[in-house]
């Protein structure tokens, strides 16, 4: 088949400036070719200066990271096959958030040094006991499983190519050191849980990251790297680390949803009716005072985008039942054993509310079906029969 | 520019990562260069596991291990060095689980085994279909704790020599450009395979033969060179491995009648006899009509969604990617695939080789552990097991050894950057693709799972066409010093064919058939003449080569016929 691409060509010239270039090419590929056989096909037969990195061609060993259409691939996951039927032309450049060397070759350096700064090897205390029999850890399945996500990591890059936050905030640790991160608090084999936690807790760590789930979706190895900062912030709350606004602004939020908080005179931040303008404010603290905020405050809700101050008391956010029973039976089966490490305060109990309004939401069995999981306060089938 | 270290390690991948951490425990500097960064290491493809007799699953011993890897050896790997993986297996795979590495588990919590061809016992321990992959990372952890220097993409050209004694690498520094030489009193070599003279191989675009090339430009002798194993199951369109795991697992083998054939070939092992029996089942299937596409089917449809997506997920993967095929409906056409040099830089139990100062460990040497035919999964623990061993001994040497002056490594380095300018300079002639691309053809052809004296004498031929025109001058298009892999790939097709040559050449002498090297003209093993290893060697002054003989090491077993 007749395979079609353009490629961003960029070349540094000795004054530091990069010549930038999009360049058509047209080539014979067979049927089963990927990206990558493609470069190489004009590579071999077009311009042999077209410089891209490759190894294993199997998705493996994370050389070939580039953008195709603007978005992170691995050209050799990429089947050219859809794309000739389809007549496109895909637009192929080098990953986002690194520096370019040349072509669709980036500079890693950063990426891995982000890498190298969480501590990336076991480490365990001199007084934990060795296996007696001299043999493995014993770790179930199920325990082992718990950094299964973060053990496919190959390291391509393709998370941090994607990273909203990365662009923004270009010292933001990002999605694929932060993977590797939980992939040590979460192993039990791990002794440096609290050290590990306090590493991502900074400015440019977990909290960092906007949640816009690019990394998640352009991963070519179902990593997941947001759902590993998403247990980063859980083990932080285990634990207590729970100071950065980013952690205090999650807090209060579950709290408003909840209808449970522990500020005098926060009725309308904690009616249960999930308050979105008080969330700013109480996330700030004092700060929330200062010019900047207050006046951004006032802009936004000028544009229409701050709902006013009222609107919660009068409103109930829709859908907050569900989130609320969800929120319930996770903290029931979300324990310190399941997850690592002591609550800093355990569960409470739901307003009566909102218990109330549940109860006419959902039986007990739609509950479960929903959710999959029983709930120990109603009666069961099997429990009634 | 030269630097200096006390070891330098050329290679990345398990064998070169494990030596290079052995080698910084006895306190010595250490360096690593790679072409690659080394979690790009081939040995991240591995899937299926790696062998060690713990014994989890069903009574094992390492006894059990050395024999069987022994007998899968046809019984050309010297059984000293095969008792020494075996036994040394357990304590190397605890350790690595020590270190943090991710294993499948069994619901009682040890490393999960699985049953792999050829062995007699669950033996070959894995996570998922990934074991290769997660092995190489812990192994980066490692190297990163011990706070190894890496120079990365650092592509190594020439031993630096002086007189007999090998004094470090000299290298192309393929990100910025220019030649940079690292002087070392212990140079290992751990740069792996060189699969990519064969069409259809399972091996990465970086597997090329370049330590074993440099290894016998340098005079080291290189041994049963002629011992490249076919992997049965590898997909048509570019050669890629779908793991023996699959077969492990429960998958079938069958022709286009949709026979499980290997009931005639091996009727007690089945799909899980040892890799040349199964690759020459199909090989036969296939040139006796009964193939589908040139290929044979693998399937899998049997074991279900769930058992697939749990066990084998990459292999469903990759089949998907790359053949089009989803193994939960449908079996994958698959076929033999050149996989594994057994053969390589003839070495001690310790990783030395003949030249003093000079190391081998991993896929580039050959100690040897798999003689004629490697099982499944002994090629990781030798990765390990003798990756330390050459690193502690590299670093216990270099200690007594003077330091090298950095003057010593001038010769190479203008050596060196003569090469690389006569190729930047070449105007007309072949691009080095054109010369790869015919030596694959007529390395598959001739080479393959069956051979004959015809068609191999056809393929020394050819290759001393190729090389005759490689010689002449290849053209390099890209003529700058960022990132120029154009020059790289020019250079990696020089080691090629000269690694070809030698497996072509070793394959005429050697006038029996024995494991993996199956010949159709001399069809039975002959214990009498051909018990030995095929050692070639040439000087550094005289291309020439020399084939001789060298005597196999058997300690506790005399060779029996083999079945399955
Ligand atoms: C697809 C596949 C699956 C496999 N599955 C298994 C399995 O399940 N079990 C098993 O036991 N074995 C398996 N094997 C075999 C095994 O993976 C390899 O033999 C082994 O990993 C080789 O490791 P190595 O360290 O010797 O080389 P590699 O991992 O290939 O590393 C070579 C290193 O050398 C560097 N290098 C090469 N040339 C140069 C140069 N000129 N200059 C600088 N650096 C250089 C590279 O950058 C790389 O870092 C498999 C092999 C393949 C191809």
């Amino acid at each position: 088949m007749k395979a079609k691409l353009k490629i961003w060509r960029q070349t540094p010239r000795p004054d530091g400036s990069v010549q930038r270039e999009l360049v058509p090419f047209e080539i014979d590929v067979h049927e089963e070719a990927t990206l990558l056989d493609t470069l190489d096909a004009i590579k071999h037969h077009v311009d042999g200066s077209l410089a891209y990195r490759k190894s294993c061609r199997m998705a493996v060993c994370g050389s070939c990271g580039m953008r195709m259409d603007g978005r992170a691939v691995l050209a050799c996951k990429v089947r050219m096959a859809p794309l000739v039927e389809d007549g496109r032309t895909p637009v192929i450049s080098p990953m986002g958030n690194m520096p370019v060397i040349r072509d669709l070759v980036t500079d890693m350096s950063d990426f891995w040094s982000k890498i190298r700064a969480t501590t990336p090897w076991l480490v365990q205390d001199d007084t934990r006991p060795k296996p007696a029999d001299g043999r493995e850890h014993l770790i179930s399945p199920e325990e082992q499983a718990k950094i299964t996500k973060e053990s496919l990591c190959i390291m391509c890059g393709c998370c941090v190519s994607e990273c909203n936050s990365m662009e923004a905030d270009p010292a933001f640790m990002g999605p694929a050191a932060l993977a590797k991160a939980y992939r040590f608090v979460g192993d039990e084999r791990d002794d440096a849980t609290r050290e590990r936690l306090k590493a991502v807790d900074t400015r440019h760590g977990v909290w960092d990251c906007t949640r816009c789930y690019f990394c998640n979706e352009r991963c070519p190895k179902g990593v997941d790297p947001r759902d590993a900062i998403a247990k980063l912030g859980a083990a932080l709350f285990d634990h207590g680390m729970t100071r950065d606004k980013g952690a205090r602004h999650a807090q209060i939020f579950i709290n408003s949803a909840k209808g449970k908080g522990s500020f005098p005179g926060t009725g309308l931040l904690y009616n249960g009716h999930l308050a979105e303008t008080a969330l700013v404010p109480y996330t700030l603290g004092p700060e929330a005072l200062l010019p900047e905020w207050a006046m951004m405050g006032v802009r936004l809700a000028m544009r229409g985008k701050a709902p006013p101050p009222w609107h919660s008391a009068l409103h109930r956010q829709e859908g907050l039942d569900e989130v609320q029973e969800l929120w319930r039976i996770l903290e029931r089966e979300d324990g310190p054993s399941r997850r690592g490490g002591e609550f800093d305060t355990p569960a409470g109990e739901m307003p009566p509310n909102i218990a109330r309004s549940l109860r006419g939401m959902f039986t007990a069995r739609e509950l479960n079906e929903r959710t999959g999981t029983k709930l120990v306060d109603e009666p069961t089938e099997e429990s009634a029969s | 520019m030269v630097t200096q270290h006390d070891v330098v390690i050329v290679g990345a991948g398990l064998a070169g990562m494990r030596a290079a951490i052995e080698a910084a425990r006895g306190g010595v500097d250490v360096a690593v260069v790679s072409k690659l960064h080394p979690v790009r290491s081939h040995s991240g493809s591995a899937e299926g596991g790696i062998n060690v007799a713990l014994g989890n699953v069903a009574d094992d011993d390492p006894d059990i291990h050395t024999f069987d890897t022994i007998k899968g050896s046809d019984y050309l790997a010297d059984q000293d060095a095969a008792e020494i993986m075996c036994h040394e297996a357990i304590e190397d795979i605890i350790e690595l689980e020590h270190m943090g590495c991710y294993f499948s588990r069994l619901p009682n919590g040890r490393i999960a085994q699985r049953p792999f061809g050829a062995a007699g016992s669950p033996r070959t321990a894995f996570a998922a279909d990934i074991t290769g992959h997660v092995l190489l990372h812990v192994m980066y952890e490692q190297l990163l704790k011990h706070e190894v220097k890496v120079y990365e993409e650092y592509f190594a050209v020439d031993l630096a020599m002086d007189g007999e004694t090998c004094t470090g690498v000299v290298c192309w520094d393929l990100v910025n450009g220019g030649v940079k030489a690292v002087a070392a009193r212990s140079t290992v070599l751990a740069t792996g395979g060189m699969g990519r003279m064969f069409h259809g191989t399972t091996n990465a675009y970086a597997c090329t033969g370049d330590g074993m090339a440099m290894a016998f430009r340098a005079g080291a002798p290189l041994k049963d060179m002629e011992m490249m194993q076919f992997h049965p199951t590898t997909l048509k369109s570019n050669g890629v491995l779908i793991t023996e795991g699959c077969r492990g697992e429960g998958g079938y083998l069958r022709n286009s009648e949709g026979e499980r054939f290997m009931a005639k070939y091996a009727p007690n092992a089945l799909e899980l006899a040892s890799r040349d029996v199964v690759s020459r089942s199909e090989w036969t299937e296939i040139h006796e009509g009964r193939g589908v596409d040139g290929c044979v089917l693998l399937d899998l449809t049997h074991l279900g969604a769930d058992h697939i997506n749990r066990a084998l997920p990459g292999s469903r993967e990759l089949a998907l990617d790359h053949a089009g095929v989803d193994a939960i409906d449908d079996p994958i056409p698959v076929r033999p695939g050149a996989h594994y040099q057994m053969g390589g830089v003839a070495t001690d139990v310790w990783g030395r080789t003949p030249i003093e100062g000079l190391y081998a460990a991993g896929e580039v040497a050959c100690v040897s552990v798999h003689g004629a035919n490697r099982l499944g999964g002994n090629s990781l623990l030798e990765t390990v097991v003798y990756g330390r061993r050459t690193g502690a001994k590299a670093a216990e040497e270099a200690a007594e050894r003077r330091p090298v002056e950095a003057t010593r490594t001038a010769a190479g380095i203008d050596m060196v950057r003569q090469r690389v300018n006569r190729l930047l300079a070449t105007e007309s002639g072949p691009r080095s693709d054109e010369l790869r691309e015919a030596l694959a053809t007529t390395m598959y052809d001739n080479l393959g799972v069956f051979r004959d004296e015809a068609g191999m004498t056809q393929a020394v031929k050819d290759i001393a066409e190729l090389r005759a025109r490689y010689d002449e001058g290849v053209v390099v298009q890209d003529k700058g010093d960022v990132f120029n892999s154009d020059l790289t790939y020019a250079i990696e097709v020089g080691y090629l064919l000269e690694m070809a040559d030698t497996l072509a050449q070793c394959g005429v002498f050697r006038k029996e058939s024995r494991g993996a090297h199956s010949r159709t003209d001399f069809v039975e093993r002959d214990d009498e003449n051909w018990l030995c290893h095929t050692i070639v060697r040439r000087t550094p002054e005289d291309p020439e080569f020399t084939i001789e003989t060298a005597p196999v090491t058997i300690t506790k077993h005399q060779p029996k016929v083999r079945t399955y």
